[in-house]
């Protein structure tokens, strides 16, 4: 493959990138990896490709922007376009009609008040990492994004390919389903899922 | 009181939760919270969970060798 890109970046500008703009973002990387695969091989692989491909890509970089955003935008890529196709998973569910299922009003809004901040406070760890994992993979990427790494939704935008309204949208719909999930914990862990006395 | 259509008013409260309004938003968090019953429990509640999502999530350590490892293979390909 011929890759004819314009040199933009010495050796040592290269170098100086990689180690101050690319490498400090190595954590977040390997857990966006690891939540998307539930593997620790696999996210070491898909780590090392993304990183490998921010090299081999580097001349596209401008110093200065949001290098955690463009590393996570191959990183997703990746996953999609290599990962999910080497381990044969099924093809991706087609989002919009994702969304449209979940945009009706009854899985959205049926039960908006009975699980308890409180009870969610009292929750373990793992159970908040199991309630979210169990999210289908777009679902469980929007909330990763926005909440365990703090991507604006312009970021996400631009990390995930879709309108900023998707964005908004697609996370509002996440939200909804992680909070049944939580609600279904709560329940079977016999916290107190009744409305508040006001 | 509560709001005429509590799926949009929702949508909105976490665009302002996640600071997509600015101050702007935050006036009208206030100004909701103090009107709209719903909207104060769903507020809370989101807020419960953004904050365990943050706090609360394991994370997964890195492996030792994945640095390095990186580093050599950025090395081979110049």
């Amino acid at each position: 493959m011929s890759e004819v890109q314009r040199r933009k970046y010495s050796q040592e500008e290269q170098t100086s990138i990689f180690d101050r703009e690319f490498m400090p973002h190595i954590d977040s990387m390997y857990n966006f990896a690891f939540r998307l695969t539930f593997d620790e091989d696999d996210a070491k692989d898909l780590v090392q490709d993304t990183y490998m491909k921010a090299f081999r890509f580097i001349n596209s970089f401008e110093q200065g922007t949001n290098a955690k955003a463009w590393l996570f935008r191959i990183l997703k890529n990746s996953f999609i376009n290599d990962y999910r196709k080497k381990t044969k998973l099924p093809a991706t569910v087609d989002y919009q009609e994702v969304e449209t299922f979940y945009n009706s009003d009854d899985v959205d809004y049926q039960s908006t008040t009975d699980l308890r901040a409180e009870s969610v406070r009292d929750m373990l760890g793992d159970e908040i990492s199991n309630a979210l994992n169990s999210l289908d993979v777009d679902f469980r990427t929007a909330i990763i994004l926005a909440d365990l790494e703090g991507f604006t939704y312009e970021e996400m935008a631009k990390i995930l390919d879709i309108p900023i309204g998707t964005v908004r949208s697609r996370l509002h719909r996440a939200r909804n389903l992680l909070k049944e999930k939580l609600k279904g914990y709560a329940q079977s862990m016999g916290y107190n899922t009744e409305e508040e006395e006001v | 009181m509560q709001c005429s259509d509590v799926s949009k008013c929702y949508e909105l409260l976490e665009r302002i939760l996640d600071g997509e309004l600015g101050e702007e938003g935050r006036e009208m968090l206030k100004e909701k919270l103090e009107k709209c019953q719903p909207c104060f429990v769903h507020v809370h509640l989101q807020q419960a969970i953004r904050e365990v999502l943050k706090t609360k999530c394991p994370k997964q350590p890195l492996p030792e060798t994945l640095e390095e490892s990186i580093r050599k293979m950025i090395q081979n390909a110049r």
